[in-house]
């Protein structure tokens, strides 16, 4: 008997471990963040963010290989004891410009939690929750809908999303 | 052009980059790994120390152009970078197998596989190794 696996929803997460002196500067990325809410998302190239995409890019095709390339990304703060609406970077309506992964990093969070959905064969609506913290990112595909929780009473989480296709 | 291999803290190569000489060379044109090395840290977000020059003409400890090799074998992504012996090591095949730092390759721990005689050749049989056995096995690919 032979098995097949024809798709597979995988998420893929884990710490950004930077060589020692090249960390993630969370304070300065929180600050590039809140510049490009004053600039109407329009979030320009930093360092920091570099130092993200190129990690997870070089070690997701290390470790995974597969090869990601940019779609697009924003940053975002969510208020204490909120929960988003739910997100779907997926537009089923134009899927050639859409993007193939999502991908949240954890700039400066706290009590922060991803609710990620999906369906398994006939049991749909199923979901999964992954607790992000300061540094962590977590992967996934664009067709997964999801919602970001803070729980903390009285910090704002710090979150960056970059979303890729793979080639 | 000038190679370098981005290695990791545990010594993976994670990607390859080419460069123009003129980054690697100092005033005078002389070429240094240290000058590119520092070239890549500035413009490439990633530590000095772990760019690591690679001869893409080098081959299992062999120049191709009959040169001096460099380090064994031209890095790829997924390479492991030996710093005590000063090569680039491909992905080990088999759990058994050891490392041969004359030809920057890795062996089996009986060698490698016997010579095909003419018959076998012409029937388009190869050797493949058996790890559960330790041996080379025959095998015949109409069978």
């Amino acid at each position: 008997m032979e098995k097949k696996v024809l798709t597979e929803q995988a998420l893929y997460y884990g710490d950004v471990s930077m060589p020692k002196g090249f960390e993630i500067n969370s304070d300065k990325f929180k600050a590039d963040i809140l510049q490009a809410k004053l600039e109407n998302n329009n979030f320009k190239f930093s360092k920091n963010w570099d130092r993200l995409n190129t990690f997870i890019k070089d070690y997701i095709n290390l470790k995974h290989k597969i090869s990601l390339v940019n779609k697009s990304t924003f940053g975002n703060f969510y208020k204490p004891f909120t929960l988003t609406e739910p997100s779907l970077q997926v537009d089923p309506v134009d899927l050639r410009n859409s993007p193939d992964f999502v991908l949240l990093y954890g700039v400066q969070v706290k009590d922060c939690f991803i609710k990620i959905f999906y369906d398994d064969n006939r049991r749909k609506g199923r979901s999964w929750d992954v607790e992000l913290k300061n540094n962590m990112f977590v992967m996934f595909p664009s067709t997964n809908m999801y919602i970001i929780g803070n729980n903390d009473s009285k910090d704002l989480n710090f979150i960056q999303t970059i979303t890729y296709e793979y080639i | 052009m000038a190679h370098f291999a981005k290695i990791s803290e545990e010594n993976e190569v994670l990607q390859v980059l080419s460069m123009e000489d003129v980054h690697t060379a100092d005033s005078e044109g002389v070429e240094t790994e240290s000058i590119g090395q520092q070239y890549l840290e500035t413009h490439n977000n990633w530590p000095a120390h772990l760019w690591i020059q690679t001869s893409y003409n080098t081959h299992l400890n062999q120049h191709i152009l009959g040169g001096t090799p460099f380090r064994g074998n031209y890095a790829s992504v997924g390479y492991e970078w030996d710093q005590a012996n000063n090569i680039f090591w491909p992905a080990k095949p088999y759990a058994s197998w050891v490392k041969n730092t004359t030809t920057a390759s890795w062996e089996s721990p009986i060698g490698a596989a016997p010579e095909l005689t003419e018959e076998e050749a012409a029937a388009n049989k190869r050797y493949y190794w058996n790890e559960a056995n330790q041996s080379w096995d025959l095998t015949d690919p109409v069978a």
